[in-house]
């Protein structure tokens, strides 16, 4: 959009501006006494509206010539050639007018010969003057898009990060744990009272977690501990779970929440549909440049191949694509009594014990 | 009024239990941990009310009302989800309590059930066909067939079904050289069925077209079907456009 032709207010006050140039080389040449000031007013104020209008289509020029992305000597060299067209075509103008006034009679017999220089100079310091405005007027623009855009992009994080938080929290986890604490209270209040502490621990930890990048496997797999102890108490001793991880592998990073996901899925997906319950096995280890992860569970043979787990493992995937491109890979094992998923992920070791020592 | 207690969590059916030994006129007629336990105890029981859990491992708590059919005792369906409701209410459940349960709804649901046990509802007559319907969950087909045999419980997954035949008032379901019977209509059991998968060949049989080898011209305006374990089935002439639709 031109931020001059695109408001009728906006171009008023600018061929306004140009008047006062006009009356400013009116006086100019009153001055010198070579005419009139009525004289020198009807010639020079068309003039520098004419001045005014043949300038604006250098807006287009100003936007795809920004000083920091053309070389100098282009940038030079456009202007100089768009300047000498315009002052051109306007002394031509200017010569023209001086022919209409003459046959109007209105020729106070002006020497050309001393307007010319004068009008030279006039018409250089206008096409400067208009010239800076317009870039100006870009960097505004720019200025004003630059943060429209950076509002936009913190927008957009924020409502990644709650998604993010809202897909975490699977409403019916929070109901069944209620569930099994409302049973608790009439029991066995003790037990009762552990379960609100796990639940508290679970959520405040997600929250934490959920807001950084990447966090020590040794932090994720305390999450999931406390995940698997709430379940534990709704499945009872359907559910069994082992844990396989060498000391080397817990130093390493890897990103924050991805593989809650995996075991609540081995849980809804697994456990939940097997009469006597199953296994959920985490195991770990650093073979090389990689960290190995694998989450396996036990399944139900007879269960659709329809299954939607879907959903989940594809937020995981895009997750680890997004985070490592192809240096990271995750293959999924659907076998008839074990579901796998196994991730390679680059091993990186968290640097500074500072990271973990709040624990 | 007696009571049975269905859901695969000890811990829930420890807080209704709770909750229902507080009332004078209920008696516990027993706890069923799944499925399989609630079908065999709701027939071997005297029991007037399910409490009824839907997400259960093998058996959800549509399927337990299935295989009860004309013998199911009332149910009130106790869950997490709110999702099942309507179908609930198709198959005329007294209520739907969420988890978790609130005693001062439960106590509402029991006075419905009261209710409905002293002036049963006419309607309830067709239950058993709309219950078979409202199996399958909302959205989506149906997954598994679940199938009364005597005492025992058969539960198939639809993918290892080979063809279903109508035989007078029930189905012959021919599963990995199995055949099972189960009472319902050929057109039921159609309806819930991914019609991408199943397809009426012929007036009487159901085929899915995973197990097609071949197939060769018969007679004018018949085929025979070849499956892949060497039996074959009548196909008819608006079967044969049925397939064709699909396979195209």
């Amino acid at each position: 959009m031109h931020p001059i032709l695109s408001n009728r207010g906006r171009l008023l006050g600018y061929l306004l501006l140009w008047v006062t140039f006009g009356a400013l080389i009116a006086g100019v040449i009153a001055v010198t006494g070579e005419a009139t000031l009525r004289w020198a007013e009807i010639f020079a104020i068309p003039l520098a509206v004419v001045m005014g209008l043949q300038c604006l289509p250098c807006w287009y020029l100003v936007r795809g010539l920004a000083p920091a992305d053309v070389p100098t000597w282009r940038l030079m060299g456009t202007w100089l050639g768009t300047g000498l067209v315009l002052l051109t075509l306007w002394l031509a103008v200017a010569t023209l007018w001086l022919r209409v006034l003459k046959y109007a009679n209105l020729n106070p017999n002006v020497d050309p010969g001393t307007l010319i220089p004068l009008l030279v100079f006039a018409g250089s310091v206008g096409v400067l003057i208009a010239i800076l405005g317009l870039y100006s007027a870009a960097a505004s623009e720019r200025s004003r898009d630059a943060e429209r855009r950076s509002l936009q992009l913190r927008t957009l994080a924020r409502e990644a990060e709650m998604s993010f938080l809202r897909r975490q929290l699977d409403p019916h986890f929070l109901f069944n744990s209620l569930n099994s604490v409302a049973a608790l209270i009439g029991s066995d209040a003790v037990a009762a009272r552990r379960m609100c502490l796990l639940m508290a621990d679970f959520f405040r930890k997600s929250l934490k977690f959920g807001a950084q990048q990447t966090i020590a496997l040794a932090d994720e797999l305390t999450l999931i501990d406390t995940f698997l102890a709430i379940e534990e108490v709704r499945f009872g001793n359907r559910l069994r779970r082992g844990l396989d991880v060498s000391e080397e592998a817990l130093t390493m990073l890897v990103p924050a929440l991805l593989l809650q996901p995996l075991v609540e899925n081995a849980v809804h997906h697994g456990i939940a549909h097997l009469l006597s319950g199953g296994e959920i096995k985490v195991s770990a280890k650093v073979r090389g440049s990689l960290l190995d992860i694998v989450v396996q569970n036990s399944c139900d043979p007879d269960r659709p191949i329809s299954r939607s787990t879907g959903l989940g493992l594809a937020n995981v995937r895009g997750r680890v694509e997004s985070m490592y491109g192809t240096r990271a890979r995750m293959d999924v094992e659907n076998e008839p009594e074990t579901f796998k998923v196994l991730l390679a992920l680059p091993a990186t070791p968290v640097e500074a014990p500072s990271a973990r020592s709040d624990r | 009024m007696r009571v049975l207690i269905v859901d695969d969590e000890t811990l829930a059916r420890a807080y209704l239990a709770e909750q229902l030994a507080e009332v004078a006129d209920i008696q516990i007629a027993g706890q069923a941990a799944n499925g399989f336990e609630a079908v065999k105890m709701a027939e071997e029981l005297p029991c007037d009310l399910l409490l009824l859990d839907v997400q259960m491992p093998k058996l959800s708590g549509f399927e337990v009302m299935e295989l009860l059919g004309e013998r199911a005792p009332a149910v009130i369906f106790v869950t997490a989800h709110d999702e099942f409701a309507v179908q609930a209410f198709q198959i005329h459940a007294v209520d739907y309590l969420l988890k978790p349960v609130e005693p001062l709804r439960l106590q509402q649901a029991l006075q419905r059930a009261r209710e409905r046990l002293q002036d049963p509802d006419p309607d309830r007559v067709a239950v058993s066909a709309q219950v078979a319907l409202a199996a399958r969950p909302p959205g989506q087909w149906l997954e598994r067939v679940v199938i009364r045999d005597g005492a025992r419980v058969h539960v198939l997954a639809i993918h290892t079904v080979d063809f279903v035949e109508a035989e007078d008032d029930y189905l012959v379901i021919a599963a990995g050289g199995k055949r099972h019977r189960k009472q319902q209509t050929l057109a039921q059991l159609e309806a819930q069925l991914d019609p991408a998968r199943f397809v009426r060949i012929h007036r009487s049989f159901l085929l899915n077209v995973e197990r097609i080898a071949r197939i060769e011209p018969y007679a004018k305006d018949s085929w025979q079907v070849f499956l892949s374990d060497g039996s074959h089935l009548p196909m008819s002439r608006s079967g044969y456009q049925r397939l064709r639709t699909v396979l195209d």
